[in-house]
């Protein structure tokens, strides 16, 4: 398994909690930058040659604010240059404020199949505090065009002045308009972000309410069929996002763009977060890398226990033995006395379910 | 026999904190052309970091200059810093007995202080000459003569003639040179007997081995001979000898009356003791010099390694800090929750909280200690006596016949808006009222008897902040009277904590007991599993909280980009865990050994 991530930094303006790579207002350079993400697809493809890729996912910022055409020359480019596993997954972000018909349906014909669609939440007061620029209608209308294909709304906890009621609203919407997967993850107040003062000041719930919203969200979603195979993550069965599946098995993954991070041969790399000398290594014939880490064994390890461990399907003995040779209880001896934390099936070994929303406390006792 | 020079003066500086000590010397010095002006850092002689930032001195430091006096004559000065804090007086008995005379400084504006007398009667013990020197009269508030008339009447000395000085503009700090020169004496001693020299203080030199601060009392020493101390049977050949200048200056010889260091690779730190003699070995003294009173530690605590594997470590500063500092005492001690480390014992709280520093900066160790004990004596029903200073080495109460607690005697001085608060507090911590008296209308002193484990938690933080600062406070022991005593101690999901056990007044059990176990579920991070908090006498329990088990603590996301960034987090919060220490399955932040016994109930 391999996947293919793709960066369109651009949005119409920032949320108060994104610390994403995302520049509002640059819309103009759109053109430039798409011209700049085919080089690099056909430089990256060259390198690549002759290796499969399953998935491609194009993530933002806003893919969906940037003219259609430019996605659907994107794929053409990727199709042209790497060589895709036949039933590729192909996902792309949407904001529900900036889509029409006419983008779902170029985005279909250049074979995106899976949508994955940034509600957060279905209280309007809620979505404006967060600088959202939808609201819930803007969202039931989206949905209503992806009705019967495969996707994905994101569900955020921890809103100022959030509620269980407001919850369930949001998820009971998602539900009716027929969904097929859920990412409901806790708002992360990183520092430098609008909403970090609100952090400061104590207006967002606690951990103990966040975890209370959490537990009576993923109960409501198992009312409706959502099962968990990740901390964040419940679908309908069949439809986990196998994209971010491979990041969780530690596959390897290319990013293209700027901010991508990636994962080929051992090592991790990340392209720069500066959007002006992305285009200006990518035009000079450099790739924009300014990070670059090859993963010792040590290091290797205990990723790919902290990923497995994110899933219900937990550590397989066995593709770990695959992967390093030895035996991951006796890499991780903290296991015998955290034993009573976890689950074991055949193979597997995984975090208990009633754990698994604590689960730092293990992994920070499996770094030695 | 040949006397030493008589153009010596060897003397110290006796003054209350705040008085001026350090900018008397630093003028001082300055004046005999000991340090330019220009390189000269403001109190040269405070040298220690922490002594500069607190602005007070803890170590003595000496120092030789050259005086040029009115007579034309030119004399050699010895001074010797001494610290101002009543637990330091040992300290302070150190240095006066490498000197003469001693400067007492009073401030002008605040006349003698109680913690003052005590060295100055420490300086009459020893024979010294004092010489008052009335400080800070630039100041529109300086009585000079009231201050003089007080120097006449309370400590019996003619201030008639004090230098009035002020050493921060510079004013008259040559009167105090000549004072100096014509009231302190010079020398006794015989340059030719066999060597004598006094051990006033050491330390340890990565190169030189242990340098050993000397005052000359007979004879001479040079490089090359070879020398002895009194406690040890080991010779060592002189490298080096020299004068302080304020840092060491090498010079020939060093005979009678002079006050310098000696050098001889002395690699053993076990070997040297301040208040020992040394002496040549191929030429021996018959007797040594009389040395140092020994010192009873009042306050005492745990010191362990954060990192268990540093013992070592932590050994070697202790051994060297010790060095320096002959009143810390020290033993191994063996905590079940801390693991390896010493009880220490100290002069006092001050004296603990310099210790704890010295060690972190100096060593650059991290440190874990225990809230501080003091030491109690224990009868028991089989006739046994001794002193227990260690919470966890209490016998069974049913071996105990009886227990005595050492009592202080406490003045407190205060401006009189405060004196229901103070008088509240101090009963609060079993205190005996026993005097009250108005210095002036805006002075008054309180006088308590206070149990000692009463003020060795938080009586100083909480006389603070009950009068802004305001109340200054001094105490001395006052001997050990019965009490009734019990241990408490702490059990977390279950198990007894050894490390946070305490003696407590039985009395004063239920209460503290209860703080104890509210200021810990506040201290204690939320785990994996529920902890209940127990507080106990004698397995029975009588205090209860919950450290409720934690409910979030996960990443929110983890995809491809963020991989190395929530590695680093999880890292981060690794490192936070491992400064804490597990006792048994509940892990415990280590500062809450240390800060647990704090009664910070207001906030």
């Amino acid at each position: 398994m391999a996947g293919i991530y793709i960066h369109i930094p651009f949005c119409k303006q920032k949320c108060t909690y994104c610390d994403f790579t995302s520049f509002p207002n640059r819309l103009g350079f759109a053109e430039a930058y798409m011209a700049c993400l085919y080089k690099e697809v056909a430089e990256r493809g060259k390198m690549y040659k002759g290796r499969k890729f399953d998935t491609v996912y194009i993530g933002g910022g806003t893919p969906s604010i940037v003219d259609p055409k430019y996605i659907a020359g994107l794929m053409k480019q990727i199709g042209n240059c790497f060589t895709l596993s036949p039933g590729p997954e192909i996902t792309i972000e949407m904001n529900p404020g900036t889509v029409d018909a006419h983008k779902i349906a170029v985005y279909k014909a250049a074979g995106v199949n899976r949508f994955s669609v940034g509600l957060q939440t279905a209280n309007d007061e809620q979505l404006k505090d967060l600088g959202r620029i939808h609201d819930t209608a803007d969202f039931v209308a989206c949905a209503d065009l992806l009705k019967g294909e495969n996707f994905s709304a994101d569900v955020m906890l921890g809103i100022k002045g959030q509620t269980q009621e407001d919850v369930k609203a949001t998820i009971d919407l998602v539900h009716q308009k027929g969904a097929t997967h859920v990412s409901m993850y806790a708002l992360t107040p990183e520092d430098g972000t609008p909403i970090y003062t609100d952090y400061l000041n104590g207006e967002l719930p606690d951990g103990d309410e966040v975890a209370s919203l959490y537990d009576y969200g993923r109960a409501l979603l198992k009312e409706y069929g959502y099962l968990r195979y990740e901390v964040s993550n419940f679908c309908k069965t069949g439809y986990g996002s196998r994209h971010n599946l491979n990041y969780w098995k530690r596959g390897e993954y290319i990013g293209l763009g700027v901010s991508a991070s990636s994962f080929m041969d051992g090592k991790r790399f990340t392209n720069t977060f500066d959007l002006d000398e992305y285009m200006k290594c990518i035009l000079s014939g450099y790739f924009p890398v300014i990070e670059s880490e090859d993963v010792g064994e040590k290091d290797a390890k205990f990723e790919f226990i902290m990923l497995a461990l994110r899933t219900v399907f937990g550590v397989s003995a066995a593709a770990y033995k695959k992967a390093f040779g030895s035996d991951w209880r006796e890499d991780f001896p903290a296991y015998e006395r955290m034993k009573q934390y976890f689950e074991e099936e055949g193979d597997v070994t995984r975090i208990k379910e009633e754990y698994l929303y604590v689960q730092n406390q293990i992994l920070t006792e499996f770094m030695e | 026999m040949a006397k030493p020079n008589q153009n010596l003066r060897n003397f110290c500086i006796i003054a209350h904190i705040d008085h001026g000590k350090s900018t008397i010397a630093d003028r001082i010095m300055e004046l005999t052309g000991q340090v330019s002006k220009r390189d000269m850092e403001d109190q040269l002689l405070d040298s220690m970091d922490i002594e500069r930032e607190r602005g007070i001195t803890i170590k003595l430091a000496p120092v030789r200059m050259y005086y040029t006096a009115l007579d034309g004559q030119e004399y050699e000065f010895n001074l010797i810093d001494t610290p101002g804090h009543v637990d330091f007086t040992y300290e302070v008995s150190r240095s006066l007995a490498a000197c003469e005379g001693a400067l007492l400084v009073v401030d002008a504006t605040q006349g003698v202080e109680a913690q003052t007398l005590a060295n100055v009667y420490l300086a009459i013990e020893n024979n010294l000459e004092i010489v008052p020197v009335i400080n800070k009269i630039d100041l529109a508030s300086a009585r000079i003569e009231e201050t003089k008339q007080e120097i006449e009447d309370v400590i019996g000395l003619d201030a008639e003639n004090a230098p009035c000085v002020s050493a921060k503009e510079g004013i008259n700090i040559r009167d105090i040179l000549e004072a100096v020169v014509h009231a302190v004496p010079p020398p006794g001693g015989d340059t030719e007997a066999p060597l004598s020299a006094l051990i006033f203080d050491s330390y340890y030199d990565n190169y030189k081995g242990v340098i050993l601060f000397v005052r000359i009392k007979d004879g001479a020493v040079k490089v090359g001979d070879v020398i002895k101390t009194f406690r040890s049977e080991r010779t060592y050949e002189v490298t080096e000898v020299g004068a302080f200048a304020p840092f060491l200056q090498p010079k020939e010889t060093l005979s009678a009356g002079e006050v310098g260091y000696i050098a001889a690779s002395i690699k053993s730190i076990e070997d040297v003791a301040v208040g020992d003699t040394v002496t040549n070995a191929l030429r021996p003294a018959a007797e040594p010099l009389p040395g140092y009173k020994s010192v009873r530690p009042v306050v005492f605590c745990g010191i362990y390694p954060l990192d268990g594997s540093k013992f070592l470590d932590l050994k070697e500063a202790i051994l060297k800090l010790k060095l320096n500092d002959a009143s810390l005492t020290f033993e191994p001690d063996n905590s079940v929750a801390l693991g390896f480390g010493f009880r220490c014992g100290f002069l006092g709280l001050l004296h603990m909280e310099i210790v704890q520093e010295r060690i972190e900066r100096e060593f650059n160790l991290d440190i874990i200690t225990t809230a501080p004990s003091v030491s109690y004596h224990v009868r028991k029903t089989n006739g046994e006596e001794f002193f227990v200073d260690n919470p966890s080495h209490l016998p069974p109460v049913s071996e105990i016949e009886y227990m005595e607690e050492p009592i202080v005697k406490a003045e407190i001085f205060t401006p009189p808006d405060y004196l229901g608060s103070i008088m509240d507090l101090c009963q609060d911590k079993r205190g005996v009222f026993k005097d009250m008296t108005y210095l002036d209308t805006r002075r008054v002193k309180l006088e308590y008897r206070l149990p000692l484990n009463e003020i060795v938690y938080d009586f100083f933080d909480e006389l603070k902040s009950r009068t802004k600062g305001y109340a200054s406070f001094d105490y001395e022991i006052a001997g050990y009277e019965k009490s009734r005593l019990v241990k408490l101690d702490i059990l977390l999901n279950g198990e007894v904590c050894d490390a946070l056990s305490t003696i407590v007044h039985e009395d004063r059990a239920y209460a503290r007991g209860r703080m104890l176990c509210e200021n810990l579920k506040d201290a204690i991070p939320r785990q994996l599993f529920e902890v209940p908090v127990q507080a106990a006498i004698g397995g029975k329990i009588i205090a209860r909280e919950t450290v409720k088990a934690v409910r979030k603590d996960v990443l929110a996301k983890c995809y491809g980009g963020d991989i190395t960034r929530k590695k680093k987090l999880l890292e981060k919060q690794k490192e936070g865990k491992k400064r804490m220490r597990k006792v048994g399955t509940v892990e415990v932040p280590s500062e809450v050994f240390m800060q647990i016994l704090k009664t910070n109930k207001d906030k």
